[in-house]
């Protein structure tokens, strides 16, 4: 199974620094975030699903599928509970269900799927080594961006350690698909454990790798990997702020909101 | 507090810390579609076996460790949005708190960094640090994902904490079984690994570590079934003793 998320296309959105792609999904979520009338969030929505289209992100869209409709279907039952609006639909007892909080919860459940697909947008067009180099091309401290990038690294190996154990203990007798919730968690202990002494173990044979070549976390460095920002992206922060700013004035003159809150 | 940014010096502490946060996000990845509570934003955690673990053995290395973990799992869940922010700071303090307040939650803790896992006074501590931590965890977690109006904050304080607190108990079984193998073969606990002056000692860990217990049980009950109207000001208020407190330990 690939756990990955990026796909490999050659659209002006992977060619974006990732600079650029970071600044830029964080503004995107900022524009999410300023609405929180339905129509305005299913236009942003619409928005994005057509930018996926651009980046050649559908696919990933589609497999992560129910996890956006069901972000929209939960908000959409439990939000009208918990937002007021003076429009009352229905009540019985403190349960009460006004037109705006079920208007709200529908813009909720389209916020929360604007994220995700923001997100996905994102991880589908940018490398984990991109994405690392960024951060730290953003000042993120070596050290945090050094543990960041190995333990991307190191998630499919120990992931595929966990399945051989899974295996392996299945093998065993070890039966993991019977029982409730509590019993089925509790089964996870005799898998965790190889799985955790395998990776600890890991530890000092990296550590020592590591400082037999020199490794200092301290260290000034030189890259191999050397993005430049260009004139697209520079063109794409600026539409984007200008997209994050128009947002946030007209929802100052009142426009975008159901309810008189975030 | 000290300890938790040192620890960026320590080649060791660094590797400690990638191996926790792949091993997290590793379990996350693997049960993030297998029963959702709240789609896109929890799920029954069995991966919350490990923070609390790894927080007692790895100290510093394991507070990153979940944190960074956590975010890889939203990433490669596909679940990376904002309220990822606060889920790396609450997980932060999941894998941070337990580690401090085992020697700075006096009386009740005795100061000694050792486990001593054959008394049941330490099982006590672990029990109490397990709905503390998790309790500290569901708060912060909750308070942001308030403000965003992604998620109502009495739901998901609740379902982070029962969730959190399961996770960590079944911990302990975890933790006996590996504790002589990383304490004594791979001399791999926390304070084995770092230099004593790295360590140092906390300004105020008693006054810290109670402030994080008053913060994350009224963050929790009053937030979520006393003062449920006032969520977002509950959760606030409890955030910021919460904080303070972690920074003084």
């Amino acid at each position: 199974m690939n756990i990955f998320l990026y796909l490999d296309e050659d659209t002006w959105f992977h060619r974006l620094d990732p600079r650029t792609k970071i600044i830029g999904v964080v503004l995107l979520f900022g524009v999410a975030l300023v609405f929180n009338h339905p129509l305005y969030m299913a236009g942003i929505a619409l928005g994005l699903v057509l930018l996926a289209a651009a980046a050649k992100a559908l696919p990933n869209f589609w497999r992560m599928r129910y996890i956006l409709i069901l972000l929209v279907v939960f908000s959409t039952v439990l939000w009208p509970f918990f937002a007021e609006g003076p429009t009352v639909l229905w009540s019985w007892g403190p349960l009460e269900v006004s037109r705006e909080s079920l208007m709200y919860a529908i813009a909720m459940g389209l916020r929360l799927a604007s994220f995700v697909a923001a997100g996905l947008i994102f991880l589908s067009t940018t490398t984990n080594e991109e994405f690392t180099h960024g951060l730290i091309r953003l000042k993120l401290p070596y050290p945090v961006a050094f543990a960041f990038s190995t333990a991307l690294r190191l998630v499919p190996t120990f992931a595929g350690a966990g399945a051989t154990i899974v295996q392996a203990q299945i093998s065993r007798g070890l039966d993991v698909e019977s029982g409730n919730i509590f019993q089925r968690a509790g089964k996870f202990i005799p898998l965790a454990v190889p799985l955790f002494i395998y990776a600890v173990r890991h530890t000092n044979m990296l550590a020592m790798a590591l400082e037999s070549k020199g490794f200092n976390p301290g260290a000034k460095r030189t890259w191999y990997l050397n993005p430049q920002m260009r004139r697209a992206d520079y063109l794409v922060l600026a539409l984007l702020t200008a997209l994050f700013l128009g947002a946030l004035f007209l929802r100052l003159r009142g426009y975008g909101a159901v309810l008189p809150r975030l | 507090m000290k300890a938790a940014f040192t620890m960026w010096k320590n080649t060791r502490m660094i590797i400690l810390v990638a191996v926790c946060a792949a091993i997290y996000a590793a379990a996350l990845i693997a049960f993030k579609t297998a029963i959702p509570l709240i789609p896109g934003i929890t799920e029954v955690r069995v991966a919350n076996i490990f923070p609390m673990v790894f927080s007692l053995l790895f100290g510093p290395a394991a507070a990153w460790g979940s944190a960074i973990g956590n975010l890889i799992g939203d990433i490669f869940g596909g679940t990376l949005g904002l309220g990822s922010i606060f889920g790396f700071v609450g997980n932060f303090l999941l894998g941070y708190l337990p580690y401090a307040m085992w020697t700075t939650l006096k009386p009740i803790a005795d100061g000694e960094r050792e486990l001593a896992l054959g008394n049941w006074r330490a099982w006590v501590l672990y029990i109490l640090l397990a709905l503390i931590s998790s309790a500290a965890c569901g708060v912060v977690i909750a308070m942001w994902l308030e403000v965003l109006g992604l998620v109502p904050y009495p739901v998901l304080v609740t379902i982070i904490t029962v969730n959190d607190t399961f996770g960590s108990l079944i911990g302990g079984l975890l933790l006996l079984a590996v504790y002589g193998v990383v304490r004594r073969q791979l001399r791999l606990v926390w304070w084995d690994v770092m230099e004593p002056e790295d360590i140092g000692k906390p300004a105020a860990g008693v006054l810290g570590a109670w402030l994080v217990v008053i913060g994350a049980l009224a963050g929790w009950i009053l937030g979520a079934y006393i003062l449920s109207g006032q969520a977002l000001i509950v959760g606030v208020i409890t955030t910021v003793l919460i904080l303070l407190g972690a920074v003084l330990m």
